[in-house]
């Protein structure tokens, strides 16, 4: 039974989504409507339930088995649940219950969003420049003709994509636009189709029940 | 030449030269000038092309913080075309992380505007020229239930107002009203409305994305599923370009002013790259 409702349950809902495509029925439209704007949403806020409570769990257990870097794991379940207090009680700009400043020095969530979140974030995607610099001048090698030309593409895009390339010549632009446009769209069409035909043949699997692991059988 | 010390060279020495390169320029400002790539001037003109008095631009967004310096200008960039041309704008966020980046955008274009306005009637009056939609989880559910009814979706806007008490929320009903939707992502949420709305309900998608994601979008350009896309801060740049040109408007261009930097950044690289490449041939040569 633990196996079959949800499996039961999934064929209905599949077979349904499959076939709402081609119901123009105002009945399956509503249905499809109620599904989507209600059931989705509803199931949706579980899975952030369970994705959080997973989470602290996962970091609660390094910290009790003081794994490696566990005491980040306090950093993370610390500012989880300061944030999270200042949030609920404190409101989005310091109305809420919960006093919010002290002195001159506020901390409501918006400050968090603004002096925190923004920063920490922005900080951590510019890394990206540095590591990637480093990381380019170690690997990035024209070992073979192909490696060469690889090499090459990526210095006529990487010239298309500043303003210098057209400085240097307006053809850089337009050679990186057709780079983009050509073997680019040439290459990344085979992947989608490729993408595609493994999702439709994986859908297909589940609706049949042959692919069953997503129930924790393991099958 | 002593290319070993070149082929263990200590990567701190990038990170420096890479944090030089992208400082200076920002420090000392250079008037660059560039061109415009086909899919930006593409967008452009669609956006452009807004019959103002029976549709809305609609700015859909799912870019977070880490981002925010690619696509911020963007937004900002569209906001200004738009209030340039007096088109009305819908904004929706389709990642909670994001939303509050859309209402400082939206304050701050808003503001720019005003300052310069002489009447009510010129000015941006939130609520008629613009309204702010909020966020509503999961994406999917409101990429498709506009298609049906924009307020049925967003019953309140971001600031908890009634939807259907605004005056642009009370004639933009679903997609038919809505010119053109860009999507602004850190992710392929341009996609999204692609593959979801666009069959369905007709609604003309653009994007605009950080660089790295751009080659996911070129094959959606080519086939006109996307009618034009910003393509990183270049992009970016180029949109505030078209847009100050076109309206002579001279506020500030962030994603103009990283243009430089961006330029040095790139070129260090491709120097990185042929130094790193001189070395590793020249000492396993020797090693060989």
């Amino acid at each position: 039974m633990r196996e079959k409702l949800p499996l039961a349950l999934l064929i209905i809902m599949g077979l349904f989504g499959l076939a709402y495509r081609f119901m123009p029925h105002p009945g399956a439209e509503a249905f499809n409507s109620y599904l989507r704007d209600t059931l989705l949403r509803i199931i949706s806020a579980f899975a952030l339930i369970l994705g959080l409570g997973n989470l602290l769990l996962r970091h609660a257990h390094r910290i009790q088995k003081r794994e490696q870097d566990w005491v980040h794991s306090w950093v993370l379940i610390l500012g989880f649940g300061l944030t999270a207090i200042i949030g609920l009680l404190g409101g989005v700009a310091g109305e809420g219950s919960l006093p919010t400043k002290v002195g001159n020095f506020s901390f409501n969530i918006t400050d968090i969003y603004n002096g925190l979140l923004i920063p920490l974030g922005a900080s951590m995607f510019s890394l990206l420049a540095f590591y990637m610099a480093s990381a380019a001048y170690r690997s990035f090698r024209a070992k073979t003709w192909l490696a060469a030309a690889l090499l090459l593409s990526a210095f006529i895009v990487m010239l298309g994509q500043v303003p210098l390339g057209y400085q240097i010549s307006p053809a850089i632009p337009q050679v990186t636009q057709w780079i983009m446009e050509v073997p680019n769209t040439a290459a990344k069409r085979g992947i989608e189709l490729g993408i595609t035909l493994g999702v439709l043949a994986t859908f297909l699997k589940i609706l049949a029940g042959i692919e069953r692991s997503w129930l924790g059988s393991g099958r | 030449m002593n290319w070993d010390r070149f082929a263990s060279l200590d990567r701190r020495y990038i990170f420096l030269l890479m944090a030089l390169v992208i400082i200076i320029p920002i420090l000392v400002p250079m008037n660059i000038t560039m061109g415009t790539m086909r899919v930006t001037q593409d967008l452009f003109d669609t956006v452009d092309a807004i019959d103002r008095t029976k549709q809305a631009l609609m700015i859909s967004s799912d870019y977070t913080p880490q981002t925010e310096a690619e696509n911020h200008p963007m937004i900002i960039a569209l906001l200004r075309h738009a209030f340039a041309r007096r088109i009305p704008v819908l904004i929706n966020a389709l990642y909670v992380e994001g939303a509050p980046l859309l209402d400082q955008a939206l304050k701050q274009v808003t503001a720019e505007f005003n300052a310069r306005a002489t009447s009510h009637a010129d000015s941006i009056i939130y609520g008629r020229d613009a309204v702010y939609l909020g966020w509503q989880p999961p994406p999917i559910v409101p990429i498709l239930s506009m298609g049906q009814s924009i307020r049925g979706i967003y019953p309140v806007d971001y600031y908890g107002t009634r939807t259907d008490s605004l005056a642009l929320t009370q004639w933009t009903h679903n997609y038919d009203q809505v010119g053109i939707v860009v999507a602004i992502t850190s992710g392929t949420s341009p996609l999204w409305y692609v593959m979801y709305a666009q069959p369905k309900y007709g609604v003309k998608v653009g994007g605009g994305c950080t660089a790295v994601n751009a080659p996911d979008f070129y094959p959606y350009c080519e086939t006109g599923q996307l009618s034009g896309i910003m393509a990183g801060m270049k992009g970016a740049a180029e949109y505030e370009a078209l847009v100050a040109e076109k309206f002579d408007l001279e506020d500030r261009r962030k994603a103009t002013e990283a243009m430089a930097s961006q330029s040095a950044a790139h070129v260090l690289m491709m120097v990185l790259i042929v130094i790193g490449n001189i070395a590793f041939f020249a000492t396993r040569g020797r090693k060989s």
